[in-house]
Formats: C-alpha cells, structure tokens, sequence
C-alpha cells in the first residue's frame, strides 16, 4: 500500500491569524451585502436569511482557516519540491529541481503586518506555479535563497 | 553582430496599401456617397492616401537580421520596437501565404520562439517575403535550432514522403466537426437578423399551423440539413485543401490551405507528445484529429499545432505513430480507474441532470400534462448515455516512455506525453475523492495546455503510474512503510 505522505514542513502558525482576518473580512462583507439587500427587499422571512447566511460566515470564518492550516505544507529536497494547499479540494505538486524556472517571493499588506510571505515557484508549465502561503518572513527568504542555488545548479533551459 | 539590416519585400508596397484600402473601405465609401452629395473633391485624395502612406511607411520603417545565433525585427515609426531571440529558441516557423500575398509570389514568415506573449507587436513575424527566401529562411532557421553549427550538410537530408495527404474521402468528416454546430448557429442567425431586417412577420396563425404538412417540415429540415452540410464540407475544404504532413530536415512540416496557404514547421526535438481528439460527432463517423503537444508551442487549441485535421481513424492512427516513433501510445489498452471513478460517473451526470428531470415531474404534480413526464426521462436517459460514455473512456497507461490518458465524453480525447517532457505532478483531490481514495492527477508540462491529466484515478494507481514514470521523483515522498 503505497500513498503520497503530507509534506513535512506546516506553514508558520501565524498564517491561521492572517487567514482569519481575511475569512472574517470577506465574510463580513458578504454578510453586509445581503442585510443591505433585506432592507429594501420587504418579505417577512427576510431577517432569517440574514440569520442564515451570518451563521454561515461565522462558521467559514471559524473553520476554513483551521482546516487550511491542517492542509497546507511544504517540502524540499536535493531534487524536488513538494507543496500541499487548499481544503476542500486539496491540491499536492511535484516538481522536480532541475524544472523550477523562477523563484518569487511575495507580501500583501496584511501578510506583511503578520510577517509573512509567499513563496512563488514556476517552470516552463502553463497550468501554474506551486505556491506556498503564509510562510514566515525569515523562513520564506531562506527558502528563496535555497532553491536558487538549487536550481542553479542545474544545467539546461528548463523545459 | 554584423549582418546588414535587410528590409522586407518592395511588394509589400502593393499588399499592405490593399488590406489598408479594405479597411478603409467602409470610410471611403461613406466619403464617396458624402462626397457625391456635397461635391467636396479633396476628401476623397485623403482616403486613397492615407492608407498608401501608413503602407509605405510601415514597409520603410521594418527591417529585419539574421545572424548565426539571433534572429532579429526592428518596426515602429514613432514607438520603435525592436525584437530579438536567440535562435536556439526558436520552436517552430509558420510560412502562410493569403490570396493577396500569393498573387505577388509572397509569404509570411512567423518564428515560434516560445514566448507566451499574445500580443500581436511581441510576435517574431516577417511579412512579406518572396516565397523562395521564406522557404529558404525557414529551413535554415530549423537548421540551426536543431543542431550545432556545423554537423549538418545541407542536401543530405533524404527525400520526404508524406506521412499523411490530404484525400477527398476526408470530407466526409467535415459536417461532424464542431463546426457543423457553429454552421448551424450561424445559419439561424443569419434567418433571424434577415427577417428581422427586411421585417418579416414570423407569427404563425393557427391556420398556417394546419398548412404546415409534416412533408413541408420535412423538407424544411432537409434544406437546412444540405445547407449546413455544404457550408462545412466548403469551410473544411479551404482550410485543409492540399494538407500534407511531412517529415523532414529534423522538423515536421505540416501543410495545408486552399485559399490562405498554410505552412507549420515544428522542431521535431520540441515534439513532447500528441493529443488525439475524438469528439462525439467525429467517433460516430469514424473519425479523428490529432494536434501535437510541443514545447513552447502554447495553448493546444492553437491552429498551428494541428498534425491532422479531422480524417479517418486509419490516418491519425498511422500519423501518430510517425510522430511518436511507436503505435503503442494511441492503440495500447488503458487501464480503468475501477468501479468508484465509474460510480462518480453516474453520480455526477444525474446530478447535473436532476433539474431537467425534476422539473417536469413537478408541473406533473401540480397539474401539468402527463406527456412532460417524457421530458424528465430523456433527461435521465441521456445523462446516462452520457455516464456510460465517460466512464467507459477513463483510463491511463505507460507505455513505450509514454504517459497515456484518456478522459471525456462528447469531447473525449487520448494524451500521450513523453516521460521525459514530465516536468511535474499535479495530485488534485476533494472531500469526497479522499473519502473513496480517488485523485485527479495531472503531468505537468511545458507545451501546450501545460498539463496532460485524467480524472479520478485511484490514489495508490496514481502514485505507481507518476513513479514508474518519472522514476525518483516522487519517491522521497511516499509513506515510510511503502519506502523500500
């Protein structure tokens, strides 16, 4: 019985916070939008669906950055890097050392109030880099630094 | 870097003027009628001059160099533009000729350098060259990026013969293609905005209902049917008319056009693999296409990536194989994602169907007329038509250095990618995938869509199928009890 196992590295802890206030902030929004819309629309049931959907926003905000948190992780060897993100639908790459094209190391505003960052890895696929969210700051420039040097010494345009 | 800038053909002076004046032709024409009415002579100077001029400066202001490493385009009056790129990069040529350009003995030169820019100014095209120094040009441009200077002679190279020639019998397949549908499409389109503009009255009164006999709908579906018939196969004919694919000097050159000549020159060391489309309406005909999936050749939908446009199954069969070096790829048994992938098959089209057939079960409910109930099972018959289908085309395999897949339904179509253009995995489950152990699993790539990948496989096939094919790649990453 073979399986993939989950890769080794969690994302920095922090990363829950962050995804919090973004669940929050989006599901307040969304929340807002509809209370806006009950107060033109006149039918009696209206506030229940207010109801509804606040309950809803409470329970994505609670639970999708945990379970985010459980599902992301990260990996990287001599040869491979390994990344595991998403939570319904959970999506694992490979790609092997010898393909990373570039590496990008990114910060939002918020993530950056949390020192955190986003580490980018693309090859020569159209289908999309691997990525890796809520990494801390100092480890997500160690990364970057490493798998440069990695690719680097690598013969070959990648494709 | 020494090599003189060249220009572009002086003929181009007549083409580029002549597409100005057609895109003009809307304003002249209004400037003519205006004209005519209030008498204004110099206006009409303006007209004819002004596309002459931007033609003539366009032609002044492009130039182009080749050297033995970079190709090299300079453009642009007021905003210069100058493009470069090393000729190792280049992937593929395209020659095409329009009417226009082959009346004056002239062609367009593109260079495929693998940019995925799609912005027209970011493209390597030469417009306008004669036809003798575009072919010339094209072979030494696949020359060089095929091989280090000096190991090829010119003229060795064996005679080409072609692995696939367009044949009269293939115009059989053109009502079958998808773009019978859009035929189709246009067709009814075309009926509505005429009887809207000539305002027709469409309302049909119960007498007419009466008149219309079930010979005169008859023939009306005919009509329509021989229409769209002759639309494709005409359709299918210009743009496939003369199609050869042929091998040769280290590149694939496919060939095909009646009116726009068409001429795709593809690096045969680019070549990672073919896609064989097999849509519904072609299998039913017994037919295919075949596109091929090369490195920096992007997106696979893509007109110069097409190897074999819809023909019979025979010809993409023997195509493939010239391609691939090996006919295992599209003629190997695949192996079955099992019975819960079949299982998601039905779930899923039911699901999708469950509107159509819910609902008129509810008008039924509520009074409706009891023929509605047939709505609701064709609505199921079909989702499960189409369940059976989709299920039975599931598979992948490895086999000869390929990976197989093989997914889809009305849209069904066979991968095979070579092992060693793997540049990547992709393993892609939800919820309820996890629950039943299966995953989607994707090959990364770095030609056309990015990715050759099948849905639904089960978890612990997927891992053996992406390990035996990209050996030690996934390895490191398995549970420690399966580590050996």
């Amino acid at each position: 019985m073979s399986s993939l196992r989950d890769p080794a590295r969690r994302v920095s802890p922090r990363a829950r916070v962050l995804w919090q206030v973004e669940c929050a902030i989006s599901a307040g929004v969304a929340v807002i939008a509809v209370a806006v819309a009950a107060l033109v629309w006149d039918a009696s049931f209206r506030w229940w669906v207010v109801g509804g959907v606040a309950l809803l926003a409470v329970a994505y905000a609670a639970v999708v950055p945990q379970w985010r948190y459980a599902v992301h992780r990260w990996e990287v060897t001599e040869t491979a890097v390994y990344t595991q993100r998403g939570w319904w639908a959970r999506e694992r790459r490979i790609a092997p050392m010898s393909r990373v094209q570039t590496v990008d190391l990114a910060q939002g505003a918020l993530a950056r109030a949390f020192r955190l960052a986003t580490v980018t890895v693309t090859t020569a696929s159209a289908a999309g880099p691997l990525r890796i969210d809520g990494l801390d700051h100092t480890t997500a420039v160690a990364l970057v630094d490493e798998l440069t040097a990695k690719a680097d010494l690598v013969e070959g345009d990648a494709t | 870097m020494n090599e003189p800038w060249l220009r572009l053909d002086p003929r181009m002076l007549l083409v580029h003027p002549l597409r100005e004046v057609v895109k003009f032709l809307p304003v002249l024409i209004g400037m003519v009628v205006a004209g005519g009415a209030s008498g204004a002579g110099p206006w009409g100077v303006v007209g004819i001059g002004v596309p002459v001029v931007i033609g003539l400066v366009r032609y002044l202001t492009t130039s182009y160099r080749i050297s033995e490493s970079r190709v090299e385009l300079r453009r642009g009056l007021v905003q210069r533009h100058t493009l470069s790129s090393g000729l190792d990069r280049v992937r593929s040529v395209d020659v095409t000729a329009t009417v226009a350009h082959r009346a004056l003995g002239l062609a367009t030169l593109v260079i495929g350098t693998g940019s995925v820019a799609t912005d027209g100014d970011e493209q390597l095209e030469l417009d306008g060259l004669p036809r003798e120094q575009a072919d010339a040009l094209r072979s030494r441009l696949l020359r060089l990026s095929t091989a280090p200077a000096g190991t090829t002679e010119p003229g060795a190279a064996p005679a080409a013969v072609p692995i696939a020639r367009f044949s009269a019998r293939w115009l059989w397949y053109a009502p079958f293609t998808s773009a019978g549908l859009v035929a189709l499409g246009a067709l009814v389109g075309v009926v509505g905005q005429t009887s809207e503009m000539v305002d027709l009255d469409l309302r049909i009164s119960e007498d007419d209902l009466e008149a219309v006999t079930g010979l005169l709908l008859l023939g009306a579906v005919a009509a329509v049917a021989v229409l769209v018939v002759v639309v494709t196969v005409v359709g299918y004919l210009v743009v496939n008319g003369g199609f050869t694919l042929v091998r040769e000097g280290g590149a694939w050159h496919v060939r095909r056009g009646l009116l726009t000549t068409r001429d795709t020159s593809i690096d045969e060391t680019r070549v990672a693999g073919v896609s064989r489309g097999e849509p519904a309406g072609l299998r039913l005909a017994r037919g295919a296409r075949l596109s091929v999936i090369a490195t920096g050749l992007a997106r696979s939908g893509d007109a110069s990536t097409i190897l074999v446009p819809p023909a019979a199954q025979a010809v993409v069969a023997g195509a493939a194989e010239a391609v691939l070096g090996s006919p295992a790829p599209m003629s190997a048994a695949l192996r079955p994602h099992g019975r819960a992938a079949v299982r998601r098959r039905y779930t899923r089209a039911l699901l999708g169907a469950l509107p159509f057939a819910a609902a008129p079960v509810v008008l039924v409910a509520v009074g409706g007329p009891a023929w509605l109930l047939l709505g609701a099972a064709l609505a199921a018959g079909v989702a499960l038509a189409l369940a059976r289908d989709r299920a039975r085309a599931l598979g992948h395999t490895l086999v000869d250095g390929f990976i197989v897949t093989r997914s889809g339904s009305l849209l069904r179509r066979r991968d095979a990618l070579g092992t060693e253009h793997v540049i990547g995995w992709t393993f892609r489950d939800t919820w309820f995938q996890r629950r039943i152990g299966l995953t989607d699993v994707a090959a990364t790539t770095a030609g056309g869509s990015g990715q050759v990948g099948v849905p639904d496989v089960p978890a612990e096939a997927a891992i053996t199928w992406a390990g035996s094919a990209t050996p030690g790649l996934v390895d490191p990453f398995l549970t420690s009890s399966a580590r050996v």
